[in-house]
């Protein structure tokens, strides 16, 4: 049974980590927040201007949105432990959880996450009165398995701003409460790129490139396609092993620049640009971000060798500046051509 | 660091990679270091100073295997396997005391880092790249106090072919946790042994040993700790703070005992500061380059009296019981996990040392502590602490408004008052 969106059991998350099957079988409802990329400086008593714009957005969108403000934090990068610090001390009566999350994978990694996952599961349990039992969590997997096939099926087709918009209400809305797709976009002309990155603004930078006369194939972003490119479906009977398999299968994701797997993560760009037909890369990441920030010259490298060319481009959130992007993008696009 | 600028007088001629290959280098910056004509206030920075001169002397020369750590590996565990360990932010902040720190992080940026990361990271990889770093036979991190060590140290590990390593530290208060540290900890010590060639008994005695080394280093600096208390000491927090490197490079080793014993005997017989100034707290790391902020801090009759990380944060560890001892001392450290635990314990150090104000330092593209920093201040401050948020940068002066600084602090100064 799914609550309604805006009841008391909505819950807010931010990270792609987040194992919204463990909320799903704890009774809440998981809706994805991308906060208020127009008014940053709401946050700034709380938050220091040079953390990421998408983390501050989330800050001030939670000051000024009516409570309840239950949420659940992922322990991703610096920045997000500093929301959940925020979040915390300004909505203090609130449910609002950090789930760790490690850097590594293998099996070490992998039983320091199931053994995160089995204390959210008691401490949800326990803040909700709704016990977490292998039931509920096996019926929670299977529908959001569901919910990932059904967005791989209606994506098809969908390039850029469309394409992201469609996988943002994937995760902020109830699944019953689809929105209408559209037509397919761009399909016809334009050159098809592969977008990598954090977290973007469709109506930004993601919709310049649409302008631009890119074709964006495929989003490898946080908020874009790369949560819904593999399964979490877990394996087992009882609640113990469903999240240890739940474990494994979040460390197997297509990896966010914060794992320390960055071979794996290479490797998974480069197969992609090639499932996807892409000419080119279009790096794009929000500002402050250490994790591509330090991350870029990596890329960069790896996608040369590999003659898969790349255009580095840079987000504040609210985007007012993609005007001044146009000519560089347009002039790689044309390069590609 | 005067001694840096008469080694950076010498050499400026022929500072290059090689330079720091060479035995004549190391042997004049020892003789320089051991003149008359560099005497620093303290004897025990003698000591911290020959340990920190012999060991960067070793790596450069590759006498040993050279193991890159950040602030948060644990020397005890890479002494005690027979590594040398190197700290790449602890050489940034002597690049940035020679006034060296802008020209690496220019490098930097031409490979493409960009200045929204910290300069200590961007510094290093700068020195990474021209050729001046010891070369790595591991990189070891740990995933806290910040996201850029495990990053920075991944491409440098990529840069030499070594591999590198990161330590997670499950957030505080998980149970088990402690038990999932331990356990990385006995399979990094692995890794290291393999670079040592140390065997399973050489392995035990080396950690046992860096463990009780450790744990007298503690002893002493619980001691130095009590007597900084008093209103007379006279270890200003300036100087105090070349002790960070100390505190998180040299416990396990007999030079980092040595410190601490020598300094609280000095100040048991030293004293007479004066207890009519300003006492204040400091909080996070210090620019390396600039003294301006610390004489207006002293005309001003202001004294720093403690600072965030030069204090013990451990108990003592069972040196037959390595990696678990090492869990604990890591996982506790305030500064995993939320900034409730930082906040609370600088509160408490700012009651314990009878504090009138404090001064956090926002380095540039530190997420982990500017983004703290509005929820420390809100913390000392309903202990009726007031306290002043300074935006810098501890590596590149070129981000450092001394100016600015200056008014701040003299306007803060004449609040406190
Ligand atoms: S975009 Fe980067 S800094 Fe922002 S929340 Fe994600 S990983 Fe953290
Ligand atoms: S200053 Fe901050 S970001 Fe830089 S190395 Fe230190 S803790 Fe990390």
């Amino acid at each position: 049974m799914i609550a309604a969106l805006d009841s008391e059991s909505a819950v807010a998350w931010f990270c792609t980590y987040t194992p919204l099957e463990i909320l799903d079988a704890a009774g809440l409802v998981p809706v994805r927040r991308y906060g208020d990329a127009g008014s940053l400086e709401s946050a700034d008593t709380l938050l220091h201007t040079a953390i990421c714009p998408y983390v501050r957005a989330c800050l001030a969108e939670g000051i000024q949105g009516e409570g309840p403000h239950q949420a659940v934090f992922v322990n991703s990068c610096d920045g997000m432990r500093r929301l959940y610090d925020a979040w915390r001390d300004r909505f203090p009566d609130d449910l609002v959880y950090l789930v760790d999350l490690p850097r590594n994978t293998g099996d070490g990694a992998e039983r320091l996450l199931a053994e995160e996952f089995r204390h959210l599961a008691r401490a949800l349990g326990e803040m909700t009165g709704h016990e977490v039992t292998a039931v509920d969590l096996r019926e929670a997997a299977l529908a959001r398995e569901e919910r990932r096939l059904s967005y791989l099926r209606a994506c098809e087709g969908l390039c850029g701003e469309k394409r992201l918009r469609l996988a943002m209400a994937f995760h902020s809305r109830l699944y019953t409460d689809m929105p209408p797709c559209g037509e397919p976009a761009g399909t016809a002309g334009g050159v098809p790129v592969l977008l990598s990155g954090n977290l973007l603004n469709p109506a930004g930078l993601v919709a310049s490139l649409d302008r631009a006369g890119a074709r964006v194939v495929w989003i490898d972003l946080c908020n874009g396609d790369r949560s819904f490119a593999t399964p979490t479906l877990p394996r087992g009977e009882s609640l113990d092993e469903l999240l240890g398999s739940l474990a494994r299968a979040y460390l197997d994701r297509h990896p966010c620049a914060r794992m320390a797997d960055a071979e794996r993560r290479y490797r998974t760009l480069e197969e992609t640009v090639a499932a996807v037909g892409a000419k080119g890369v279009v790096y794009a990441s929000l500002k402050f971000c250490d994790a591509y920030l330090y991350d870029f010259p990596r890329v960069q490298e790896r996608l040369e060798r590999a003659g898969i060319p790349v255009l580095r481009l840079e987000s504040d959130y609210a985007d007012g500046h993609v005007g001044q992007m146009l000519t560089r993008v347009e002039a790689f696009l044309e390069m590609l051509e | 660091m005067d001694l840096v600028k008469t080694i950076k007088e010498h050499f400026s001629e022929r500072l290059e990679p090689s330079t720091f290959h060479s035995r004549f280098f190391w042997r004049t910056a020892e003789s320089l270091a051991r003149s008359p004509l560099n005497r620093p206030q303290w004897k025990a920075d003698r000591v911290s100073l020959s340990y920190f001169l012999a060991i960067t002397r070793d790596a450069y020369l590759g006498r040993g295997p050279v193991v890159w750590c950040n602030l948060f590996v644990p020397s005890e565990l890479v002494l005690g396997l027979g590594c040398i360990p190197f700290y790449p932010e602890m050489a940034t902040a002597v690049v940035a005391a020679a006034g060296m720190g802008p020209r690496f992080i220019d490098r930097a940026a031409e490979a493409g880092f960009s200045p929204d990361a910290c300069s200590f990271h961007r510094c290093a990889i700068g020195l990474a790249l021209e050729g001046f770093m010891p070369e790595p036979s591991a990189l070891l991190a740990v995933n806290y106090p910040c996201d850029s060590a495990p990053l920075s140290f991944a491409f440098c590990g990529e840069l030499y072919g070594r591999p590198q390593v990161t330590v997670d530290i499950p957030l505080p208060g998980r149970p088990g946790g402690q038990a999932l540290l331990a356990q990385q900890l006995e399979e990094t010590a692995g890794l290291l042994a393999e670079c040592s060639g140390f065997g399973g008994a050489e392995v035990e005695k080396g950690l046992a040993k860096a463990l009780e080394r450790s744990n007298q280093a503690l002893r002493y600096l619980r001691e130095v700790e009590e007597m900084r208390k008093r209103d007379d000491c006279t270890l200003y927090g300036v100087d105090a703070m070349g002790g960070i490197s100390v505190l998180f490079a040299s416990m396990g080793s007999q030079a980092g005992a040595d410190f601490y014993r020598l300094l609280a005997k000095e100040l048991r017989t030293r004293g007479c500061a004066g207890g009519d100034s300003i006492r204040l707290m400091w909080m996070h790391i210090k620019p390396w380059f600039a003294q301006g902020i610390f004489s207006t801090l002293a005309k001003g009759g202001a004294r720093l009296v403690c600072e965030e990380y030069t204090h013990a944060t451990w108990e003592a560890m069972d040196p037959h019981d390595p990696y678990n001892s090492l869990a604990a001392k890591l996982g506790n450290h305030f500064l995993v996990g939320p900034v409730e635990r930082r906040a609370t314990h600088l509160a408490s150090l700012a009651e314990e040392y009878r504090v009138d104000g404090a001064i956090h330092y926002n380095h540039w593209g530190c997420r982990q502590s500017c983004g703290g920093a509005a929820l420390v201040k809100q913390a000392l401050q309903e202990k009726g602490v007031p306290t002043l948020i300074l935006d810098g940068d501890c590596v590149d002066e070129r981000e450092y408004q001394e100016g600015q600084i200056s008014t701040r602090l003299e306007a803060f100064l004449e609040s406190l008052r």
